[in-house]
């Protein structure tokens, strides 16, 4: 296990600011012993990133003396970020205040994602988190912290366009082109989950929370099930 | 939004914890209410205990005693597709689902949908005055209100209605809200969850400061239950619901022997008809039985000018909600 978690879970960042005066907490019986790695290594590396609670109450178990590790805190200043958009990893600073929407904006410079509503209610913003659609307004910048963002710039590129992205421009599925980058997230999703089967209805629910005012919706359909035809 | 410490314990104790032990805090799980409001600046909390690394509250699983435990973190979209839930609790997998749109299902959460504040327009517009808010009176009933989405029971103070629609769904199971502060955990037993509106009371929920909703459990059954669920809404797809409703009921092979009827949407809290229940008791469920229940529900209702077709709303609702019941059985 030890190994495992001090791998998995070695942070992109900022993780070992807190505990600092953990030093002499005592090593329990046979935790790690022969490893190489104390405990005190563990909580380093571990910090309070994903795996920690689960490293905590195992070793909580294992040594009742344990000195308890306050959980991690970040801001109100800016704090580091470490996260993997579009599948390469950026570290930016920012205040826990600012959405995902904003770190995708201003430091990363991603304009694809769009601020429309800022309230969750139009799917501009719309990006994957992990592979699954979110709306990038209503999520913090430090909550997508060693998690996998992928943005509209990381489907396709002009020249090397996702099907999806190939399809809108064959039928012509966008007028004013502001819900665009959302849509297409959407869409792509919808196409990623069904595959080739992909039916007109399940794009229809895929893109449900992409509003369009132009109103491109039977286009926008088409062109998820002829992308999802072609393959991706 | 006005800026804030953000701080990830990683289970409930240390979340309770940490809301014991600081100023000003808010708990923070999926943010697509909370954030709403930060926005808007009707809430502005120094910190935010966020469950977002804790431990264990995004499971679904089966108890040994039968009994279901949902995380607070779990997602609609969990509800929605996980075999546990929907195989077990076909009602609020439907309910869930519906809810929406799927990205907010993947962020929305159990905790978070019990917890959300009203949508009152009039509620989230820091301009206006509300009751809810500390105001004197509420915007809605006044004359020139919007009262199109308002509430038709329990609206002389204030005319909100409930959104949440899992939440008709859990008052139907009989669910538990488990609820943990710094010196434990607790079980509330649903109906006693909600908070009627007052001055200055922006909770609907009578969860005190310092806690932190951990799950919610819904008890075993050993006998055949029938379940179902409606909600009407004005557009199919990423609409909240005017009104919702979820009945659950047992049967001697032909009667109704006993049943839980509770609407969404139609009160500033969850609404349990007792009066539909006893009208169901006894008879053969049916669309006339609905219809006799329907009636007798809306015998008190209270609606204002802008809401009335609600009563008509509601009615239908449950006479929907009893259909699939029947279908599903």
């Amino acid at each position: 296990m030890s190994d495992d978690v001090s791998r998995g879970a070695a942070p992109q960042g900022g993780a070992s600011h807190d505990g600092a005066s953990q030093d002499s907490a005592p090593q329990p019986k046979g935790a790690q012993a022969g490893k190489g790695l104390t405990r005190r290594a563990l909580f380093k590396g571990a910090g309070a990133a994903a795996a920690a609670g689960a490293v905590f109450q195992q070793l909580d178990a294992l040594a009742k003396d344990a000195v308890p590790q306050a959980p991690r805190s970040q801001g109100p200043g800016k704090t580091k970020i470490t996260l993997e958009v579009n599948g390469t990893k950026r570290t930016v600073a920012a205040e826990p205040r600012e959405t995902l929407l904003q770190v995708l904006r201003l430091p990363l410079d991603l304009t694809g994602a769009k601020p429309v509503c800022d309230r969750g209610q139009c799917g501009a913003c719309t990006v994957w988190l992990d592979d699954t659609p979110v709306y990038a307004c209503t999520i913090l910048g430090v909550e997508a912290e060693g998690r996998k963002v992928t943005t509209v710039e990381g489907l396709g590129t002009p020249s090397a366009m996702h099907p999806v992205q190939d399809e809108f421009v064959e039928k012509d599925a966008l007028q004013c082109g502001f819900c665009t980058p959302g849509m297409v997230m959407s869409a792509a999703w919808a196409v990623k989950q069904h595959g080739k089967e992909l039916t007109e209805a399940q794009a229809r629910a895929a893109c449900a929370g992409n509003l369009c005012r132009c109103g491109t919706y039977p286009h926008v359909l088409s062109a998820a099930v002829a992308a999802a035809k072609k393959g991706s | 939004m006005k800026a804030f410490r953000f701080v990830r314990p990683s289970n409930g104790r240390e979340a309770a914890d940490l809301l014991a032990s600081t100023k000003n805090a808010l708990v923070h799980a999926g943010g697509v209410d909370l954030l709403d409001r930060m926005k808007e600046r009707v809430d502005e909390p120094d910190v935010l205990v966020s469950l977002c690394d804790a431990k264990g509250l995004d499971q679904i699983r089966v108890e040994e005693d039968g009994g279901i435990w949902i995380g607070a973190r779990v997602t609609l979209a969990q509800l929605a597709d996980e075999a546990t839930c929907r195989r077990f609790l076909p009602t609020l997998s439907e309910a869930a689902g519906l809810a929406a749109s799927p990205q907010l299902r993947h962020r929305a959460t159990v905790g978070g949908n019990l917890a959300q504040h009203t949508r009152c327009g009039y509620y989230r517009h820091a301009s206006f005055p509300c009751l809810k808010r500390g105001g004197d009176s509420c915007p809605v009933r006044a004359e020139g209100g919007v009262q199109d989405t308002a509430g038709i029971f329990g609206n002389r103070d204030c005319a909100s209605a409930h959104p949440s629609s899992l939440a008709p769904v859990f008052g139907s199971l009989d669910a538990e809200i488990v609820v943990r502060d710094a010196k434990g955990e607790r079980l509330v037993p649903f109906a006693g969850f909600w908070a009627n509106p007052a001055k200055g009371r922006a909770s609907d929920t009578r969860l005190r400061p310092g806690e932190v909703i951990e799950g919610v459990r819904i008890p075993p059954r050993d006998t055949k239950q029938f379940v179902g669920y409606a909600e009407i809404r004005q557009k199919k797809a990423f609409d909240w619901a005017l009104v919702s409703c979820a009945v659950r009921y047992e049967t001697d092979g032909e009667k109704v022997t006993s049943a839980s009827v509770w609407f969404g949407s139609l009160a500033p809290v969850p609404m349990r008809s007792v009066a539909a229940e006893e009208a169901l008791v006894g008879t053969v469920c049916s669309d006339k039985s609905a219809a006799e229940a329907g009636a007798r529900t809306m015998a008190s209702a209270t609606p204002l000018a802008g809401s009335k077709y609600k009563v008509a709303l509601g009615k239908v609702a449950l006479k929907r909600a009893l259909a699939a019941a029947r279908e599903r059985a």
